[in-house]
């Protein structure tokens, strides 16, 4: 299942925010999108969920054309977490992660058992299965981040899309989120997490793509990218690369 | 009329009894107190010049001041430059003889009478509707007269006080104050034409109203009501929800003169909004169909006829159909001839 | 999870059958009463018997002669019995277009007059009142609502990309350009006489409304108004914004335009039937939510059915407590559905719940 974007671009307004992203998201992995505010990571991540409509270039999944296929197949392959969820909605959790089912149903019908099961299991796996009757308005941010990420699991994605999953999530909540993203790769699902902390990607990630401008800078495993000397020119500040005492991943520092 | 000058009362004017002390004391405090030195007529006459001043008590009745809804109204001299809002007010003025003194008219409600066309055709219109004050100021009037106590507002022809400190008075048709209190209980063609006197008082021709009201008075005492126990409708506007005349104004004393039990008169108001199945349930013998040029009495009879929930109704299916303009509905001195003219349509049906 | 788990439901919600069942069983027995209740002194068993008997003869048969006499069955079968239908259908038609304007549009206050829909309307139906030519009302106030709506979206729509925000703007400007319209036009034209018709009209009444007004009203709301009942996992996706709704494989800007649409054409139907009813299209759906929750789907037909049994109450009390004067059934609505709404409010504050 793996995510494979060609040339892709996208402009509005004249501002040109994607000028040809051609990148791969390994089947099964945890690829994370990195780049400095403004990079595109959003847009591209909106134009992958079929959000917006790329001005030029393909995306594939697993080799089906993501940009040909109806969009409610889309949905039932592709699932996208965003970074600020809207204004509180008054449902309760498990009405918010019912909605998630939305791709799977007919038009008339009702929450077959089936469906009823997917929700089940989607608030357990993003832990939130005992706030499952509380109105979302009632909860921390952090656990309503995790709310919206049932919903999105409750799409029985192949591919999940997830934009700064962690601003909202104290250190704790962090953690528990990137081994949930692991269990999730286990599991065969393509996770592809915008990420703003490159120390969280370089303790998780399988696999990094780098966009800076709206093009990818670099590509490929956690030690080729996250160096000083691809660093450095993007982000603009000095940068220095240990080892983690433990895992033995790269642990960065910034001047 | 040189004001100051004494009184002179005339030859002996027609006596109109107990209504017109009636009237009198219950309108004119001020005259009243010259009236009782004198039963002659209130308000002086026009004297010839040489006549003696034989009862030196009776004090010019100029500047005279009354009560009108509520509002304090002095008049200094018999005006001379009146603007007249809605017929009822013009027709008043026309039908005391005082055309002359119109300067300009307001918000007709349709076609005068023949008997005054001619005089009224010359008539300055100042608007279709409600002049606004500056169009009335700018006629230079000392009095404007209107039908209803809303067309004195400041988006109207002007606020009653400021008109009042700009040396106009201003009067207003009893039987429309908008104040209760100030409204008659019911209309009754006493009040109508205790309302002649008034104005004749106010123009300073108080003879001319005498005759008038005796004139209507006379012919309203010939007229033999109705002693069948027929029901009517006053169906004076509306479609959907008919607006009709009810208990207590001019068409319920028109009704009463005419013979005929109003069934909207049991709700104590002049005019109100009513219901097409109360209609269909007291089944009136006779509708009363007010003409008005913007709801003509044709359009009615085709709406009665053609609206399945009316076109049963006994009077529709028989046309039983009594025609009424509308500047006659209004309390006026139309409202006579009008009862009387009802009347001789309603022997005309045959019932 | 096995197959037969009995999978959690909100335990303080009704569930949508039942509450469906009681409130279709609620709005027929206050049809069958309302059509008894009128300043007509008619005992119910004549009233259900005129029914009967003219239904009967629809379908070919029944009796030659109406056994209340003429006159007392048109009060009946021509005045009494389309009103109630009417109001039935137009309490039906406006609590589904509410919700649905409220679930597009992410406002708990909209309401199905947003777009501009009944200013426009009004401005048609106005003009026509007094021009005096009545019997065109309900055409010219039609229109009036669909020249408002696309006023309203080409407003939208001309500063870029239709948002709900920009819509709802847009609806405000036209309704107020459509108001001072009216406002004109009955100032400047209308005569003693035709105020009242012009505010009964601006108020919304049901008085008169024929059986050409059960056709339009029942017509519109059970093909429009079903449709759009039928859209309610839609509208649950609009519930986290366009970009969820996008991402789950809504069609998001067409999806918008058709409701959108559908909706105007529905008010449109419905205002030129009864004018401008108030309070039914933002007040029931809140009312319903309450109960029901706020899953479109079960929130829909909900709302519909008793926003029909609300209407026909409403406008019986309008025909009946001041009788024999009618009061234009918006006034009673307002004056149930301001207080109704100000409680609901409260009550989902004190419980909680987002406000």
């Amino acid at each position: 299942m793996s995510l494979r974007l060609a040339d892709v671009r996208w402009s509005v307004a004249g501002a040109t925010i994607l000028d040809g992203v051609t990148a791969e998201a390994p089947g099964g992995r945890l690829t994370g999108l990195l780049g400095p505010n403004g990079a595109g990571k959003s847009t591209l991540l909106r134009v992958v969920a079929g959000v917006l409509a790329p001005d030029a270039g393909g995306a594939t999944l697993d080799g089906a054309d993501l940009l040909a296929v109806p969009r409610r197949e889309r949905a039932r392959r592709v699932a996208l977490v965003e970074q600020e969820a809207t204004a509180v909605v008054p449902l309760t959790v498990r009405e918010a992660v019912e909605v998630g089912r939305t791709p799977h149903l007919s038009r008339w019908g009702g929450l077959a058992d089936r469906d009823r099961r997917a929700v089940d299991d989607a608030l357990a796996a993003a832990g939130v299965a005992g706030l499952a009757d509380r109105a979302l308005g009632t909860l921390s941010g952090g656990e309503r981040q995790r709310a919206h990420l049932a919903r999105a699991l409750a799409q029985e994605p192949r591919l999940l899309l997830l934009d700064e999953p962690t601003n909202h999530l104290d250190v704790h909540a962090r953690l528990e989120l990137l081994a949930l993203l692991r269990r999730l790769t286990a599991a065969d699902v393509t996770v592809v997490a915008a990420l703003h902390d490159l120390n969280l990607a370089a303790a998780a990630c399988d696999h990094v793509v780098l966009l800076d401008a709206g093009r990818v800078v670099a590509e490929g495993p956690v030690e080729e990218v996250l160096v000083p000397a691809v660093l450095e020119p993007v982000y603009r500040v000095r940068c220095d690369v240990l080892a983690h005492p433990v895992t033995g991943r790269p642990v960065l520092t910034f001047t | 009329m040189p004001a100051g000058t004494p009184s002179v009362p005339p030859a002996r004017p027609r006596r109109a009894g107990r209504s017109r002390a009636v009237a009198v004391a219950a309108l004119l405090p001020a005259l009243a107190l010259a009236a009782c030195a004198t039963p002659a007529a209130p308000g002086p006459e026009t004297p010839p010049a040489d006549a003696p001043a034989a009862r030196a008590a009776t004090p010019d009745p100029y500047p005279l001041t009354l009560e009108n809804c509520g509002v304090e109204v002095t008049v200094e001299a018999p005006p001379q430059r009146v603007v007249t809002i809605k017929s009822s007010a013009t027709e008043m003025l026309l039908a005391l003889g005082l055309a002359d003194r119109i300067v300009g008219i307001g918000f007709p409600d349709g076609p005068v009478p023949d008997a005054w066309a001619e005089e009224a055709a010359d008539l300055p219109v100042l608007s279709d509707r409600v002049p606004s004050a500056e169009v009335v100021l700018g006629v230079e009037p000392d009095l404007v007269y209107a039908g209803w106590e809303s067309n004195l507002t400041a988006d109207g022809a002007g606020d009653r006080a400021t008109l009042a400190e700009l040396g106009v008075a201003t009067y207003v048709s009893p039987s429309a104050c908008r104040d209760p209190a100030h409204q008659p209980d019911t209309l009754t063609f006493e009040h109508v034409w205790a309302e002649i006197a008034e104005v004749a008082a106010i123009m300073g021709v108080p003879d001319a109203a005498a005759d008038l009201v005796a004139e209507q008075r006379a012919a309203l005492a010939d007229l033999r009501p109705d002693e069948r126990g027929l029901t009517a409708l006053w169906y004076s506007s509306g479609t959907d929800i008919p607006y009709v005349g009810a208990g207590i104004g001019a068409p319920q004393m028109i009704l009463d003169a005419v013979g005929l039990t109003n069934i909207a008169g049991g709700v104590a108001d002049t005019w109100t909004s009513f219901s097409w199945e109360q209609v269909a349930a007291d089944d009136p013998d006779v509708i009363v169909l007010v003409d008005a040029t913007w709801n003509s009495a044709a359009k009615k009879r085709e709406l009665l006829a053609t609206s399945p929930a009316t076109a049963n109704l006994t009077a529709v299916r028989e046309e039983r159909y009594l025609v009424v303009p509308f500047p006659a509905t209004e309390a006026g001195v139309r409202n006579v001839s009008a009862a009387l003219d009802l009347a001789a349509q309603l022997a005309a049906l045959d019932l | 999870m096995s197959a037969g788990a009995d999978v959690a439901r909100p335990r303080h919600r009704v569930p949508t059958g039942l509450a469906a069942a009681f409130a279709a069983a609620a709005l027929l027995v206050s049809v069958t009463l309302a059509v008894t209740i009128g300043p007509a002194d008619l005992a119910p068993a004549d009233v259900w018997r005129s029914i009967g008997d003219h239904l009967a003869t629809l379908l070919g048969g029944g009796p030659a002669e109406p056994a209340l006499g003429a006159l007392r069955d048109g009060i009946v079968w021509e005045l009494r019995l389309p009103r109630v239908l009417t109001a039935a259908a137009v309490g039906a038609g406006l609590s589904v277009a509410g919700a649905v304007m409220q679930g597009l549009t992410r406002n708990p206050l909209a309401d199905p007059y947003l777009l501009g829909l009944s200013s426009g309307a009004s401005l048609g139906a106005v003009a026509v009142l007094v021009l005096g030519v009545s019997v065109l009302l309900p055409v010219a106030a039609f229109a009036g609502a669909l020249v408002a709506l696309v006023a309203a979206l080409a407003l939208a729509g001309a500063a870029g990309a239709i948002t709900p925000g920009r819509t709802v703007l847009a609806g405000l400007a036209v309704a107020q350009l459509a108001a001072a319209g009216t406002s004109f036009v009955i100032f400047w034209s209308a005569t003693g006489d035709s105020y009242r018709e012009i505010l009964s009209w601006l108020m919304g009444s049901l008085a008169g409304a024929g059986w050409g007004a059960v056709g339009i009203a029942v017509g519109a709301t059970a093909v429009l108004g079903t449709g759009l009942a039928l859209q309610g996992r839609v509208l649950d996706a609009f519930a986290f914004g366009d970009t969820a709704a996008a991402a789950l494989g809504i069609a998001v800007g067409r999806t918008r335009w058709l409701l959108l649409t559908v909706v105007a054409l529905l008010t449109g139907a419905l205002v030129a039937v009864s004018g401008s009813i108030g309070f039914v299209g933002l007040a029931l759906p809140h009312a319903v939510r309450f109960v029901v929750g706020v899953a479109h789907r079960r929130l829909l037909p909900l709302a519909a059915l008793v926003g029909a049994t609300f209407l026909v109450w409403a406008d019986t009390a309008a025909r009946t407590v001041f009788e024999p004067r009618e009061l234009p059934v918006g006034i009673v609505t307002a004056f149930l559905g301001a207080p109704v709404f100000a409680v609901l409010l409260w009550r989902r504050r004190a419980a909680g719940a987002d406000a």
